[in-house]
């Protein structure tokens, strides 16, 4: 019973969906491009049915073939709607009808990114996620009743659940293949590719390097390792950087190496969702004075999509960020610091944060409260 | 504006839901290591395999046609254009396993089979199947589609 009430408190945690709603519009303009190519296909006479298609099951609904075609047109326009944010609710929930409907239709529609757009989207269509960064917030605005940012968070907890469960998942299959994890599916695979990588220039000996039976086999650990580290990685606070980072170049890699629709930027956009869930809680202190820290208002303003900071005008001041914790970084170090909290610069601005000059956090806060309490 | 009052049916169902997908993801993951279609279970490049088949019109004389060539106002690549069975006769890479492969194949044969109605010709479809699983030795299987009732009436 007790553990049913923390569930049940964790479930109902308010939270800030800002992450959602950065999540909503990236998924939008994903859903878009996953139903083009159905889209350019009706353009040319062409539904799923005129070629090899399997249904799952005989009872499946299949609609006449005009209905279907005004389906994924109406579902490409609540993708658009679900992108600004207009009629947020119903466009998000129609977008992810459309396109699970559309996905089930056949068991050749089914791929694993294609699956995990309609995860993303099934949570998106739970979550109240228009609340902020949408048209419908404007029009409540002016309208004097703004809907409260936060709400129950357990749509993000899912989230959370299933993005990691990819990860694992994917892992934990190449873990248990005596295959995958000696080495033979990632030589097979790369030799496969031998002589694209020749043809298209690359050095004799990268290809050397990268066909060689031990590389690959070293490789594919390290890709398991990785994967297995993502899926726990990115629950810890303490972890959650590096794996965030890793998760990046994990994903550009398979976007340069391989075929995988609207996965790769799916996943690199879902990582919002590991953002700690509250807003402007870091304060930003600039000199509105100073052209250059003009300017990183600017550059804040504009990037700083999940709202981590709340500038503070202070004339004669340098530049400080107050964390959370009330810990402080002055100056360059704290504009390593602010970089490395926006989407757009996190992934080139997290390694600076390792540099002992950009770790300087004075705790003044702390210690005044210690000396006080002294 | 007020945040709606938490019902304890609206805290049971959010607790339904959390858990019922927590559980069918876990389900769906385990049934994709049995499963050849293995949906949700996020088996990424599972395999290095590859595949090749010759595929045939099989005629009630016997006469064995490739598909490669169009019959009837049909065309193999035209009935099936997706998941890399276009041109069977080259050999391609199992993008999601062999298993699935071959089960996609099976089911396309079988599609083939049930819509070319103006086929009054073909008894069955027929696909001789090389298969190399990772760095296995090659494997044949033959596949056969559903019989045409419909072929030397």
């Amino acid at each position: 019973v007790n553990d049913l009430r923390a569930l049940d408190a964790l479930l109902a945690k308010r939270v800030s969906m800002r992450a959602l709603a950065v999540l909503r519009i990236a998924a939008g303009l994903l859903a878009l491009q996953h139903l083009r190519p159905f889209l350019d296909d009706a353009r040319r006479g062409f539904v799923y049915r005129d070629a090899f298609s399997h249904p799952y099951a005989s009872w499946y609904p299949e609609l006449p073939r005009s209905l279907y075609v005004a389906l994924l047109w109406v579902g490409a326009l609540a993708a658009v709607a679900m992108l600004l944010g207009v009629a947020t609710r119903v466009a998000t929930a129609t977008t992810f009808a459309v396109v699970a409907y559309n996905v089930f239709l056949s068991t050749t529609h089914v791929h694993n990114n294609r699956a995990y757009l309609v995860i993303v989207l099934g949570v998106l269509a739970l979550a109240p996620c228009g609340r902020e960064l949408s048209v419908d917030q404007l029009v409540r605005r002016r309208a004097g009743h703004e809907l409260p940012a936060d709400a129950p968070g357990w749509p993000l907890w899912l989230l959370r659940f299933e993005a990691a469960t990819v990860y694992g998942a994917s892992g934990l299959s190449k873990l248990v293949d005596p295959d995958w994890f000696g080495g033979t599916v990632a030589h097979g695979r790369i030799v496969e590719h031998r002589a694209d990588m020749l043809q298209h220039h690359v050095p004799h000996w990268i290809v050397s390097l990268l066909t060689n039976r031990a590389f690959d086999s070293f490789g594919a650990k390290v890709v398991i390792a990785t994967e297995l580290f993502l899926a726990l990685g990115l629950w810890s606070r303490r972890t959650r950087y590096v794996a965030v980072w890793l998760a990046v170049c994990f994903h550009v890699a398979i976007q340069v190496t391989s075929s995988v629709e609207v996965f790769s930027y799916l996943a690199i956009a879902t990582l919002v969702i590991w953002a700690v869930p509250s807003t402007h809680d870091r304060v930003l202190v600039l000199d509105p004075a100073v052209p250059g820290h003009r300017r990183l208002r600017t550059v804040v303003g504009a990037f700083d999509v999940l709202g981590r900071f709340r500038i503070e005008p202070r004339p004669a001041s340098p530049v400080v960020v107050v964390d959370r914790d009330g810990s402080e970084r002055e100056g360059r170090a704290a504009v390593v610091f602010v970089a490395s909290r926006l989407p757009v610069t996190a992934w080139f601005a997290l390694p600076a944060l390792l540099a002992p000059s950009n770790r300087g956090c004075v705790p003044r806060l702390v210690e005044q409260q210690l000396d006080v309490a002294r | 504006v007020q945040n709606k009052p938490v019902t304890r049916v609206r805290t049971i169902a959010r607790r339904v839901v959390f858990l019922g997908v927590i559980a069918l993801q876990l389900l769906l993951v385990a049934r994709g290591y049995r499963s050849d279609h293995k949906e949700f279970a996020f088996q990424m490049f599972p395999e290095a395999s590859s595949w090749q088949a010759d595929v045939v019109r099989v005629l009630p004389n016997g006469d064995r046609l490739p598909v490669e060539q169009p019959w009837d106002g049909y065309s193999w690549a035209g009935l099936v254009r997706d998941r890399g069975l276009q041109d069977p006769a080259v050999r391609h890479h199992a993008d999601a396993g062999v298993d699935n492969q071959l089960a996609f194949l099976r089911e396309a044969l079988d599609y083939v089979a049930t819509h070319t109605p103006a086929d009054t010709q073909t008894r069955y479809y027929e696909a001789r199947v090389t298969y190399w699983h990772n760095d296995d030795a090659p494997r044949t299987v033959v596949y056969r589609s559903r019989p045409r009732p419909e072929a030397g009436t």
